[in-house]
């Protein structure tokens, strides 16, 4: 299983504290957003995971191997893409994938297979043999996601993946997320600034603000808050749930909040809506990131 | 660079057919040398290895300062660094591609010279030559490496070229300069100095303060030696130190 563990890291660009004592493990294929606004610190936290910088104090390991002291074993199986990189401009966007598969430790054949995938799941073929000099900037994107991608990584660590695509492009990235999620036990480790993305793409929501890690869906107990969706508009005015052990919270006509109180179970308080006749279409722990994001990120 | 090599190489091809024939006048100084043997062609070498002390500098800059600083200034270090590919091969393969093409560059010349004195002296090519030529790639070596060292300081091509430049050209000329000045004592142990074994395997002048002196033969083969230990100190050293220093930086 591959795993992140990330323990007290500081890191200190002269002055500024962009990272502080920040503490996060990943042990179980995942995938985990990172939110926060400009400057909080992910893209330096994703930096320290992949060797392009040092953390000041604290550690850093994949699988359990020290990423600063031997980069090159911890990220074997990593793919990466930090901050908009560039290419060589005289180099094809074939030959920058064809680079990455080869130090990656792929034979010829096998660079073949990937190339071939790559372009086809990422929509490349058009411009695959130009020169990367003449891409747009989400052409650009697209190929360092087949960086990224090559030789089937088992952790991936993407700093905003859907920077600078087109609609259509940003979805399929966020499908190509989920499918890969589906396809293999991986951890995907991604920042983003869009809370709709990382609701949709990840199982797990990190906020980060001026260094310090403030917010973690893993430490809040999911179950204490279900949002249940009716099959039938109610009249929000006059209605009378009688519920044992619930706090009601509407949000519109047909869906609520239930805050389960005194260690109710989720399905005992669902059994009690059907019982008073109520058809529920959905229900489902409830996180309110974006509230929880405005309410936490200082201006 | 290959057409400013080319250019200088005509250049001084064109001078050495013309004046050949009125280098006794030309150097009435030396008069008493060219009774010496093989001296027009030691006389000749040295004026065209002139170059050869500022021409691998320049070759060297121009291929090797970029090497490090640019994958920051371009960003290319973001694709290239998380990578599984050591440091040390990316510094290295970097360092022999641009060694490699500075050869090749200063071999145009080399080459060059060669020919023409093929040409003027009637077939005979004299051991000087290709000392001069064995040192030059030494030499080489060492200042490519000194490059390489400062470009893994930079984080921007301009400083990384700018830095060799002085490093090489005013700091170690006004130090040398300043020593000699100050102290009678040639700094032996300067690049630029123990290069100069490049032209001094032809003639051997010594341009201290005051003193001049030329001897109609080739620097001694100590002289030889210790600039042959120098350059390989200077390439050993910058080199390492270039290792070091690129496996702790970062790109921030
Ligand atoms: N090279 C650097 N030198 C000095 N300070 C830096 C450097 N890089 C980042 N910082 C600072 O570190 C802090 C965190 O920056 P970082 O790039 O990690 O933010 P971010 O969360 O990725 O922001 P964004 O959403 O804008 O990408 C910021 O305050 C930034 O100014
Ligand atoms: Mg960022």
């Amino acid at each position: 299983m591959p795993q992140i563990e990330i323990t007290n890291l500081t890191k200190r660009y002269g002055k500024l504290e962009a990272l502080s004592d920040f503490n996060l493990q990943i042990d179980q294929p995942q995938c985990v957003s990172i939110l926060g606004p400009n400057g909080a610190g992910k893209t330096t936290l994703l930096k320290t995971l992949t060797n392009i910088i040092k953390p000041t104090s604290g550690s850093v390991t994949i699988d359990g191997i020290s990423v600063s002291e031997n980069p090159m074993l911890a990220l074997q199986s990593v793919g990466t893409l930090i901050e908009q990189p560039e290419f060589y401009p005289y180099l094809t966007g074939r030959e920058v994938i064809e680079f990455a598969a080869r130090v990656k430790g792929a034979n010829r054949a096998k660079i073949k297979e990937e190339l071939d995938h790559l372009s086809n799941l990422l929509s490349m073929e058009e411009y695959l043999e130009r020169k990367t000099g003449t891409y747009s900037r989400g052409m650009k994107q697209r190929v360092c996601l087949a960086v990224a991608l090559v030789m089937e990584p088992m952790i991936l660590i993407l700093d905003e993946p859907t920077f600078g695509l087109d609609p259509r492009g940003m979805k399929e990235v966020r499908d190509l997320i989920i499918n890969l999620k589906k396809e293999r036990d991986i951890i995907i480790l991604m920042s983003t600034h869009l809370i709709s993305e990382a609701k949709e793409v990840s199982d797990r929501v990190i906020i980060v603000d001026r260094g310090k890690k403030i917010y973690d869906t893993a430490n809040e107990s999911n179950d204490n808050v279900v949002k249940v969706t009716l099959e039938t508009p109610i009249d929000i005015k006059h209605v009378n749930m009688k519920l044992e052990n619930v706090q009601l919270t509407f949000l519109n006509e047909s869906t609520f909040l239930l805050k389960l109180l005194n260690g109710m179970d989720n399905s005992k308080a669902i059994s009690q809506l059907l019982s008073l006749g109520y058809k529920v279409k959905w229900a489902e722990p409830y996180n309110d990131i974006e509230e929880k994001y405005l309410k936490s990120v200082s201006l | 660079m290959l057409i400013i090599t080319i250019l200088v190489s005509l250049l001084l091809t064109y001078f050495t057919f013309t004046y050949i024939p009125k280098l006794p006048s030309l150097f009435s100084n030396f008069k008493g040398f060219f009774n010496t043997p093989g001296f027009s062609q030691r006389l000749v070498g040295f004026l065209w290895s002139f170059v050869l002390l500022d021409l691998p500098v320049f070759a060297s800059v121009f291929f090797g300062s970029p090497a490090i600083s640019s994958e920051i200034e371009t960003r290319t270090a973001f694709y290239v660094f998380p990578l599984p590919i050591p440091r040390y091969i990316l510094l290295l393969s970097k360092y022999f591609a641009a060694v490699s093409v500075t050869i090749a560059v200063i071999m145009v010349y080399l080459v060059v010279q060669g020919i023409v004195f093929y040409m003027v002296f009637n077939g005979i090519l004299l051991l000087p030559f290709f000392l001069s030529m064995g040192l030059t790639i030494l030499f080489i070596f060492s200042i490519v490496a000194v490059t390489f060292l400062v470009s893994t300081i930079f984080n921007k091509n301009t400083y990384a070229y700018i830095s060799v430049f002085l490093l090489y050209f005013l700091i170690f000329n006004a130090y040398s300069i300043i020593s000699e000045v100050l102290y009678k004592v040639v700094p032996y142990y300067l690049l630029n100095n123990s290069a100069s074994i490049i032209e001094r395997v032809y003639l051997n002048i010594s341009t201290g303060f005051g003193s001049f002196t030329v001897t109609p033969d080739g620097a001694g083969y100590s002289d030889i030696l210790t600039s042959l230990i120098i350059m390989l100190l200077y390439t050993i050293v910058s080199l390492a130190g270039a290792l070091l220093l690129f496996e702790r930086k970062e790109v921030k």
